[in-house]
């Protein structure tokens, strides 16, 4: 294992709300919240996009809130 | 007392003269409790994510008000009761903007807590040049 290339180097994921010190995630903010749903409506998983365990809370909850306002769609196309 | 953010989606076939008056009515449940709408942010006509009551467009109001505790039963009766309000949500900004504040007060020791040692550093520098 040790002896084999890696072909491809993996880009470092980095948790955005804690480098750029987002303490609140609105949930008015779709631009942001779009970022964090595929185009099928789910909402990423922490293991895809670094965030940290805190702000993947924050998170879901201001998704899930943008849903219930029609901000967002619960299931996507 | 605890700052609110309230969001209301409005029917989009009301008239304005319709609209103004819930959204009167609704202040005025706020004002007559003692309580102050801080801010309004007023999105208007706005395409729906998904239809509710089978349209598709909704007129977004969000509002950021002080008022004590015992007004939000009334507050919510009047939201569910009214025909004209499609969806609305109440948050509690004051708990929810908890974990930034500590964030903001902890990044403020951090970096009150470097200049005090940079400043330690510098006089210790010159103390050595004295020397």
């Amino acid at each position: 294992m040790a002896t084999r290339k890696r072909r491809f180097r993996r880009r470092a994921k980095i948790c955005r709300f804690t480098v750029d010190k987002i303490g609140y995630i609105d949930y008015k903010d779709v631009d942001l919240l779009r970022d964090y749903t595929p185009t099928n409506g789910k909402i990423l998983p922490r293991r895809v996009t670094g965030t940290n365990p805190a702000f993947q809370h924050k998170l879901s909850r201001a998704i899930k809130r943008a849903r219930f306002m029609a901000l967002m769609r619960y299931v996507g196309d | 007392m605890p700052l609110f953010e309230l969001g209301v989606i409005l029917d989009p076939e009301a008239t304005t003269e319709e609209e103004t008056q819930v959204l009167e009515r609704l202040e005025a449940i706020i004002t007559s409790a003692g309580g102050e709408v801080v801010d309004k942010d007023v999105w208007g006509r706005r395409q729906l994510a998904y239809p509710i009551r089978k349209k598709n467009y909704g007129s977004y109001q969000f509002w950021k008000f002080n008022v004590g505790g015992d007004v939000m039963a009334k507050l919510n009766f009047e939201l569910r009761t009214n025909d004209l309000v499609m969806r609305s949500l109440i948050l509690n900004l004051d708990r929810e903007l908890k974990r930034k504040h500590k964030m903001d007060r902890q990044e403020k020791a951090k970096v009150a807590h470097k200049a005090a040692k940079a400043a330690a550093a510098a006089e210790r520098d010159t103390a050595e040049v004295e020397q």
